[in-house]
């Protein structure tokens, strides 16, 4: 076990948004959070990550560092790539040139240009920039990455190219992920369990471990999974668009 | 293979600001053209010509007293500089992280800005009497309100996205400033420094002219009373060719240097 969260309940001004949610994250294994719009997933994972501080139970860590990436890349617009890259590293007190060295292999595995790498953010493209996000949080080792709906924004053919990276990364490094999704087919792609939340505070109502590991199922496989859930009535909620506020 | 490259693209940025400086000049000469004109109108002894002018500035040159008070001028529009922008940045920053700081501080701010700067001059004058303080004091108060008005703006408007991936890191109060809030803050601080630069030099001469401190001012006082009309344009040449000097000998390339990250997304033919 490296992460768990027990009976987690957070509110908004009042207005709550979950109540007694537990969640744990075995050592190398990527859980896929999907829920509706609303649901509060970020900030289940804003929870994990220490970001913010729930207002009931507690949360147990079991390692040493984690990293987030974001839904958007945040990367420093007055760093170029590099030093955006190695920013985990200059925090943790990394010394100049090993850190560089690390951002320069981190930015060849995510498949950044090494002539990109003196580029500023605002010249980079989106694809690129969320890459280099990604990069960025593995150059630190991390045990645990928390990714929040990291590839919305990219078209579709480089968000399966990110996908692979991400699914890669975590074979070859074991890290334990949690991957906050609501596009089913995305979590049915690159996780090992999948946990949905509900829209109606009720917690979390589905907890599947998906048949397969990530990498190795074919499209055809995942399409499967996918069309059988939608009929599943824990996942009703999230295609069903007419959520009542 | 590195310092070559960084040396070039120094160069580069060299070559195109001092190029940029054509089109200054040609604003300057439009400027002069316009003042020969009205010289030719009203004659010497109301506006002398800009070549009378530029010789009064040549004979100022020569004389020893005048660098020694160009000297005490400049040392006072410094430290008034200076403090201005330490004190008022700095109270804005705090201002702009601390909703209660920047609750007591505004009204402060407001009041600063309410009293006319000649009562400042009167004032400084009771409490300094005519040393270069009453001209320091001026310039702190004139310029202090822009500063801080500077900092406040600049943290408050910091961006909590970028902040919250530093904390996701684990970085701390100081790095997170360091690296998030400061290089954001200074984009709302370059325009009310040079502003500020601007500010001391000519209050700094206005001080010193009212308390008769010595200086420019002092200088301009003097020369006002004999009706040398040249050498009043001079020193005003002078003054004006020093906060030029601040401007874009100093401030400008120092932005920058620490903004290249800006224009960089630019298309090349917008640089400048």
């Amino acid at each position: 076990m490296k992460l768990r969260l027990e009976g987690i309940g957070h509110a908004f001004l009042g207005r709550t948004v979950f109540e007694g949610l537990d969640l744990s994250l075995d050592p190398g294994e990527v859980v896929a959070l999907i829920g509706p719009s609303g649901c509060g997933k970020t900030t289940v994972l804003q929870i994990a990550a220490g970001l913010i501080d729930p207002l009931r139970g507690r949360v147990r860590r079991a390692y040493q560092r984690h990293a987030v990436v974001f839904q958007e890349a945040r990367l420093l617009p007055w760093m170029t790539a590099r030093d955006n890259i190695a920013y985990g590293l200059r925090v943790a007190g990394a010394r100049k040139k090993p850190r560089l060295g690390i951002a320069e292999r981190r930015a060849r595995e995510v498949g950044l240009h090494p002539n990109d790498l003196d580029k500023f953010p605002i010249e980079l493209s989106g694809g690129m920039r969320q890459r280099a996000a990604v990069a960025r949080a593995l150059a630190i080792d991390p045990d645990v990455v928390f990714f929040d709906e990291p590839f919305t924004a990219v078209d579709v053919g480089l968000k399966r190219i990110l996908q692979d990276l991400v699914i890669e990364a975590a074979a070859r490094e074991h890290f334990s992920a949690l991957f906050v999704t609501h596009d089913l087919s995305e979590a049915v792609r690159v996780a090992h369990r999948l946990v949905v939340l509900s829209g109606h505070q009720q917690g979390i109502v589905a907890d599947r471990v998906i048949a397969g590991q990530p990498g190795q199922r074919s499209d055809r496989d995942i399409f499967e999974i996918v069309e059988a859930w939608s009929r599943d009535p824990a996942f009703t909620e999230l295609f069903d668009g007419g959520r009542d506020t | 293979m590195k310092p070559v490259a960084h040396s070039l693209a120094l160069a580069g940025w060299a070559g195109r600001y001092l190029w940029s400086g054509w089109a200054g000049a040609a604003g300057l000469f439009c400027f002069a053209a316009a003042w020969q004109a009205g010289h030719e109108f009203y004659g010497s002894f109301v506006l002398p010509s800009p070549l009378e002018t530029l010789d009064a500035v040549a004979a100022l040159m020569r004389e020893p007293q005048f660098a020694e008070a160009a000297k005490a001028t400049a040392l006072r529009s410094l430290a008034g500089f200076a403090l201005a922008t330490g004190i008022g940045t700095t109270a804005g920053a705090i201002a702009g992280y601390s909703f209660a700081a920047m609750r007591l501080m505004r009204p402060i701010v407001t009041v600063i800005l309410g009293v006319p700067p000649i009562a400042w001059i009167v004032l400084a004058l009771i409490w300094f009497g005519s040393t270069g303080g009453s001209a320091v004091l001026t310039v702190v108060v004139a310029a202090l309100p822009i500063s801080f008005a500077g900092g406040l703006e600049g943290v408050a408007t910091r961006d909590r996205a970028l902040d919250a991936m530093a904390r996701s890191f684990g970085a701390g109060m100081w790095t997170r400033f360091r690296t998030v809030t400061a290089p954001h803050l200074v984009s709302y601080l370059f325009p009310a420094w040079t502003t500020t630069a601007g500010t001391a030099w000519k209050v700094t001469v206005m001080a010193e002219l009212l308390s008769n401190s010595g200086g420019i001012g002092g200088d301009l006082a003097t020369a006002r009373a004999l009706f040398d009309i040249p050498r009043v344009m001079a020193l005003i040449v002078v003054v004006v060719a020093f906060a030029l000097f601040t401007e874009y000998a100093l401030l400008h390339p120092l932005r920058d240097q620490l903004e290249r990250w800006r224009s960089a997304g630019l298309p090349w033919g917008v640089k400048r």
